[in-house]
């Protein structure tokens, strides 16, 4: 598997570390402990098409978010996740 | 009070043997060095200062701060691309710390790397042959030509490579340079040396970086 990099380029698998599921968003300081829960230990578990974070540890070391098929290993896109280059994306 | 006395050595320095290396019955086709005696600064743009970080690198070193995978030579220094808004400023040993942190006080973190990475030149004819066995990237002229760079991994520890102005020698063969963390330093060099005996290997007496 190769990851198209944003900012390097097409690279091997081994150069990147998964984080997993981009879609849990930490929730307010009021949501409650339920909120909290969801946020910590709840997962989907997706067959198909899902957004990802992937961190590109072994290049330029930048958070990625990136679209996979999690059945076909098929990568959609992939885009520098917020934060990721100190202009380029904002937060 | 005795005085401790201190010895400067180099990360390579106790298995660092030049000489020919590998097999021995031809001219060397490949040659390897450490270069010592550098300052390096990595330079990270704060959030939104990217534009004031590559203009102040503009003015201080007459070169536009790489915004891609590449090394520019500039005034007193080589800037190597490291990442998204992010460049690393290597020089010979002086006041380089100093003078980046004139140039970008205010838009950019600096941290002084001179001590924590090792420095290598592999070049010769059979440069290509050798680090195709460990590096998974294309570095045929055509796509890596004289001053592409990039941020990867060989043999799982993270390096930045980048290709030289080609070699005034008479074979004109690419030059190539790594920076790699200089605690990995050893084994990756053991790595190297393995991957490139069977093209004999002259290993250069180490020698200051001259940008
Ligand atoms: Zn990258």
């Amino acid at each position: 598997m190769r990851i198209a990099c944003p900012f390097c380029g097409p690279r091997e698998n081994s150069e990147f570390s998964y984080l997993g599921d981009a879609k849990p968003k930490r929730p307010g300081p009021d949501a409650g402990e339920d909120a909290v829960y969801e946020y910590v230990y709840l997962r989907d578990n997706v067959a198909g098409e899902m957004a990802e974070l992937w961190y590109h540890g072994g290049g330029c070391r930048a958070w990625l978010q990136v679209r996979r098929n999690t059945v076909t290993h098929e990568i959609l896109s992939v885009e520098p996740a917020a934060g990721a280059g100190a202009a380029s994306v904002t937060p | 009070m005795v005085e401790p006395s201190w010895t400067a050595t180099t990360p390579l320095s106790r298995i660092y043997a030049p000489g020919r290396h590998g097999v021995k019955n031809d001219a060397a086709r490949l040659s390897m060095a450490e270069l010592t005696g550098f300052e390096l600064v990595q330079v990270m743009a704060r959030r939104g200062m990217w534009s004031p970080t590559d203009q102040a690198c503009r003015e201080a070193y007459g070169q536009a701060a790489p915004a891609k995978p590449q090394a520019t030579r500039a005034e007193g220094a080589l800037l190597i691309w490291s990442g998204p808004d992010q460049i690393f400023v290597l020089s010979p040993r002086g006041s380089s710390l100093e003078r980046a942190r004139l140039a970008f006080a205010g838009m950019a973190s600096l941290s002084d790397q001179s001590d924590g990475r090792t420095l290598l030149r592999i070049s010769g004819i059979k440069a290509r042959d050798m680090l195709a066995k460990v590096c998974s990237l294309d570095l045929h002229p055509a796509v890596f030509p004289a001053g592409a760079a990039a941020a990867t991994s060989i043999d799982h520890t993270s390096v930045n490579l980048w290709r030289g102005e080609d070699s005034a020698g008479d074979d004109g063969a690419a030059v190539f340079y790594l920076l790699v963390f200089s605690t990995f330093a050893e084994s990756l060099w053991h790595t190297l040396l393995d991957s490139g005996a069977e093209y004999g290997i002259a290993i250069d007496a180490a020698t200051p970086w001259q940008g």
